[in-house]
């Protein structure tokens, strides 16, 4: 079974210790603790304020304050697999393998709620074809959920054909080809999308900085972030009223509200005060501190995290950093008393090796340590057009797995001796196929921290 | 753990008692959960006089974690959309915050201020009316406890601004000495006319007590209330504080605030009046404000107090206005709502009512639509009064140190 860790606001019982013992309201150390169910090893979880949501299969629990005490707990069994679950105070969205969409409100005995999606305008789509060029199956894919988040003041789904739902009418339509949404996340009152291109959108309310458009405006649709438009970005989060995105090249950004340091970026005025109000509307670019020795590469940013107030950041060589409050635990163990810290400092008694993900809570973080000890190299899925022939060359020497080595071999005019990746580079006239081969080996040359070059 | 001092024991007896509150925490299970474990808590405490420190512990991190959630809630959405009831169990939240704090800290000077800040963020933020029977008689009580026990004033003394006599000056809009309601209802609320009406207020305690900073030091020094910091609100310098007002007042009014690279700070559109009530007895609201309705209670009060050069940029408010002048002496240049599309108003959603002109130095080759406005302008002095009727554009300067005080209704 995967081990758990958590930090942070716990006083609804919403985490038991790992021997089902209570602990305390407030944990202020990463403390190892226990999924309801028995085979909860790779347990989906979504953390709101009140409550924490778990599914493994068709079952899913709620556990938190619901009506009178602490550790109340809501049991409920879902018609299909649960893909994917997002959690707010008043209900947890719940989205099953086959993309229908249920909500559960937060309250004892609640049942689960079908929701039922706007229908979009029909659109003369073309017909969709698999990579092998077969036709998909004419099936009305607007309705078919992909990617769902929610916060206290906004809700928001994404269909198979990129159609955007403020749950339940629909914001917006992406084009239906040749676009992906590669991730969604929303926060207090505001979405962010990051697509498969590396472009982030944003929309909601931004009267805090949070959209990263330079002015201060609620946007009702999806816009796309102009100052970052050109970097490749590879993961986002979205904290309650701040944003954050690490690119390919290595870069952190991040942009809002600035109240407990969530930004991590210290601004003081001359007479030695924090700077207030503290709203940075567009995307601030970071001089990270040194990680594992001077400027190394190995400690590029890989994956952001952010919860109401609070930001962690994993880099490459698995160190976590933290920068934002933590009056309630939510960043661990902290040498000072201080009730927030406003620059990024590596969090303590983080596990060895990047084999872990994050999930934040709104004041409160988990780690979930891969239940394998090996780092699997994520391979992006084929679906990248790239209208140029590219040229790659890796600057730096990387360690690869025969797998990967096989692979690479068979789509690209790589040059690959001894297990390692000197240089590849796609021959003029390339076809298409190979120039989204090469997206790959340019992606993982991304994910192993490595700058690569066009 | 020492003896508690017997007089905060009579404070945490003005707390609620769950019964009290109950009704509003109705549909707020987690508010429901924290709060009856406390109102419980100093139920217990008043009955069996026996202290369970864990327990106390334990509960007044439940409030602390009710006040942050609650903090959150407000701030999220628009101010004006937040249920009344998040900012009531916000206020009740920083009571008993306050009092587990007294109680459980056993505080130094320095942190018994920190609390009094708790006191003024339940009244900026939260809402603290008809909470339950003897809210008010808390608030008050707290208040006095704080300030009894605060930091004492060691500081130099802050001037006390002469009385100036009036002077003769530009005014390119109509004059009424001290009108009757009947010709202030027809000549200007009805007829939508900007007036300057004179010595209208010289009746008010404020204008021989207020120039007098150390009475306002006495009265509201540690209070906290927020100010605007840099000239204008409209530039991309400009920022916001919550200080005490003795910090404010020392850093603008003091006696070392010669030094050059001082920021113009500026204490605008506060409701400082239901924050200090002392303050509110110094003045009335003009008959003029109940024209329309005969009800006081619909009127907005708001105070500006500043030094020399505080800049309100050309802009326009929803409602009837009364400017009421105290002390000191504000430029003001004014535009009717007719020229308001020459008047380049700023496209975001914070700004959009104000204007991007300087309206002291109208920049022609920048807004060439200026030359069709035709601006109006005055000088405010102690004791009057301007009349602004809805959506006037209205720039304001402060001459000198000034206090003024706003009456906006519909």
């Amino acid at each position: 079974m995967r081990q758990l860790l958590f930090t942070g606001f716990n006083a609804f019982g919403q985490h038991n210790g790992s021997n089902t013992d209570r602990i305390s309201g407030r944990v202020t150390a990463l403390t190892e603790i226990s999924v309801p169910g028995h085979d909860a090893g790779n347990a989906i979880i979504a953390l709101s304020w009140r409550y924490t949501a778990y599914a493994v299969g068709t079952k899913l629990w709620l556990r938190g304050l619901f009506n009178l005490v602490p550790g109340e707990c809501l049991e409920v069994e879902a018609p299909a697999s649960i893909k994917a679950l997002a959690a707010c105070d008043s209900h947890c969205l719940v989205l099953l393998q086959n993309g229908e969409l249920y909500k559960l409100p937060a309250k004892m005995n609640a049942t689960l709620q079908h929701i039922k999606l706007e229908t979009t305008p029909t659109t003369s789509a073309a017909t969709k074809r698999t990579i092998f060029g077969t036709p998909k199956l004419a099936r009305d894919a607007s309705h078919d959920i992909t990617h769902i988040a929610c916060g206290t003041h906004i809700n928001v789904a994404i269909s198979a054909n990129n159609a955007v739902y403020s749950i339940p009418s629909c914001l917006h339509q992406f084009p239906q080809r040749q676009w992906r949404v590669q991730q969604l996340e929303c926060g207090h009152e505001h979405a962010l999308l990051l697509n498969g291109n590396g472009d982030v959108y944003s929309w909601g309310n931004g009267l805090r900085g949070q959209l990263g458009h330079e002015t201060l405006a609620v946007v009702e649709t999806p816009l796309l972030l102009e100052a970052l438009a050109g970097i490749k970005i590879t993961h986002i989060a979205a904290g309650g009223w701040h944003s954050v995105a690490i690119s390919a090249f290595g870069d952190l950004y991040t942009w809002g509200l600035n109240c407990k340091g969530q930004l991590g970026v210290r601004v003081m005025k001359p007479d030695g005060l924090l700077k207030e109000p503290t709203v940075y509307p567009l995307p601030q670019l970071h001089d990270l501190p040194d990680c594992c020795g001077v400027e190394n590469d190995a400690c590029a940013p890989l994956k952001v995290f952010a919860g109401s107030r609070h930001t962690l950041l994993l880099r490459s060589c698995g160190r976590l950093w933290a920068s934002g409050w933590c009056a309630h635990g939510q960043l661990g163990t902290q040498p000072t008393k201080l009730e927030y810290l406003d620059i990024f400092q590596a969090v303590r008694d983080t596990p060895k090796g990047n084999n872990y993900t994050v999930f934040c809570g709104p004041w409160s973080s988990l780690i979930a340590l891969s239940r394998n000890r090996t780092v699997r190299a994520r391979m992006p899925k084929f679906s990248l057009y790239l209208p140029y022939v590219m040229k790659m060359h890796v600057e730096k020497k990387v360690q690869l797995r025969p797998k990967v080595i096989s692979a690479l071999n068979r789509y690209t005019h790589t040059c690959i001796e001894h297990g390692r990746l000197l240089i590849c580079q796609m021959p003029a006239g390339a076809s298409a196929h190979q120039a989204r081969t090469n997206e790959v080996v340019q992606g993982y040359a991304a994910h192993c921290g490595l700058r690569t070059r066009r | 753990m020492g003896a508690v001092e017997a007089s905060l024991l009579e404070l945490a007896k003005l707390l609620p008692r769950f019964e009290d509150i109950v009704e509003l925490l109705e549909n707020e299970v987690e508010a429901r959960y924290i709060l009856r474990r406390a109102a419980d808590h100093f139920a217990k405490r008043q009955a069996i006089d026996q202290l369970n420190r864990p327990e106390e512990e334990e509960i007044s991190y439940l409030i602390h974690a009710l006040v942050d959630k609650n903090w959150e809630r407000i701030h999220s959405g628009h101010f004006s959309s937040v249920p009344l009831t998040i900012r009531k169990i916000y206020a009740l939240g920083c009571y008993f915050k306050q009092i587990f704090f007294l109680l459980l800290e056993n505080p130094s000077l320095e942190q018994r201020e920190l609390c009094g800040t708790v006191l003024d963020e339940a009244q900026l933020l939260g809402c603290t009316e008809e909470l339950y029977e003897k809210c008010t008689e808390l608030k008050h009580a707290l208040m006095q406890y704080l300030d009894e026990r605060a930091t004492s004033n060691n500081s130099l003394p802050l001037p006390i601004l002469a009385a100036v006599e009036r002077r003769a000056s530009r005014c390119d809009i109509p004059q009424l000495e001290a009108p009757s309601i009947l010709e202030f209802r027809t000549s200007c609320y009805q007829a939508l006319q900007p007036t300057l009406l004179l010595n209208t207020i010289n009746h008010w305690p404020a204008l021989s007590k207020w120039r007098d900073l150390n009475y306002l030091l006495k009265v509201a020094g540690n209070r906290t209330v927020p100010i605007e910091i840099g000239s204008n609100y409209a530039s991309d310098e400009w920022s916001q504080q919550l200080v005490k007002l003795r910090v404010f007042l020392h850093r603008q009014f003091g006696p070392s605030n010669g030094r050059a690279d001082h920021e113009i700070e500026y204490l605008a559109q506060h409701e400082l009046f239901a924050q200090i009530p002392a303050l509110k007895a110094d003045i009335c609201v003009p008959d003029y404000c109940t024209v329309s309705s005969n009800n006081a209670a619909g009127v907005d009060i708001k105070a500006w107090l500043g030094p020399s050069h505080t800049i309100s940029p050309m802009h326009y408010d929803p409602k009837h206005n009364l400017l009421c002048q105290v002390f000191g002496c504000k430029s003001i240049i004014l535009a009717s709502p007719e020229d308001t599309a020459n008047l380049y108003a700023h496209e975001s959603e914070f700004l959009n009512n104000t204007s991007q002109i300087d309206a002291a130095k109208p920049d022609f080759e920048r807004f060439p639509l200026l030359r069709r406005v035709r601006f109006y302008e005055l000088l405010l002095q102690p004791g009057d009064c301007l009349y602004l009727p809805p959506k006037w554009w209205h720039y304001v300067r402060s001459e000198t140190p000034s206090f003024s005080v706003s009456f906006w209704w519909e």
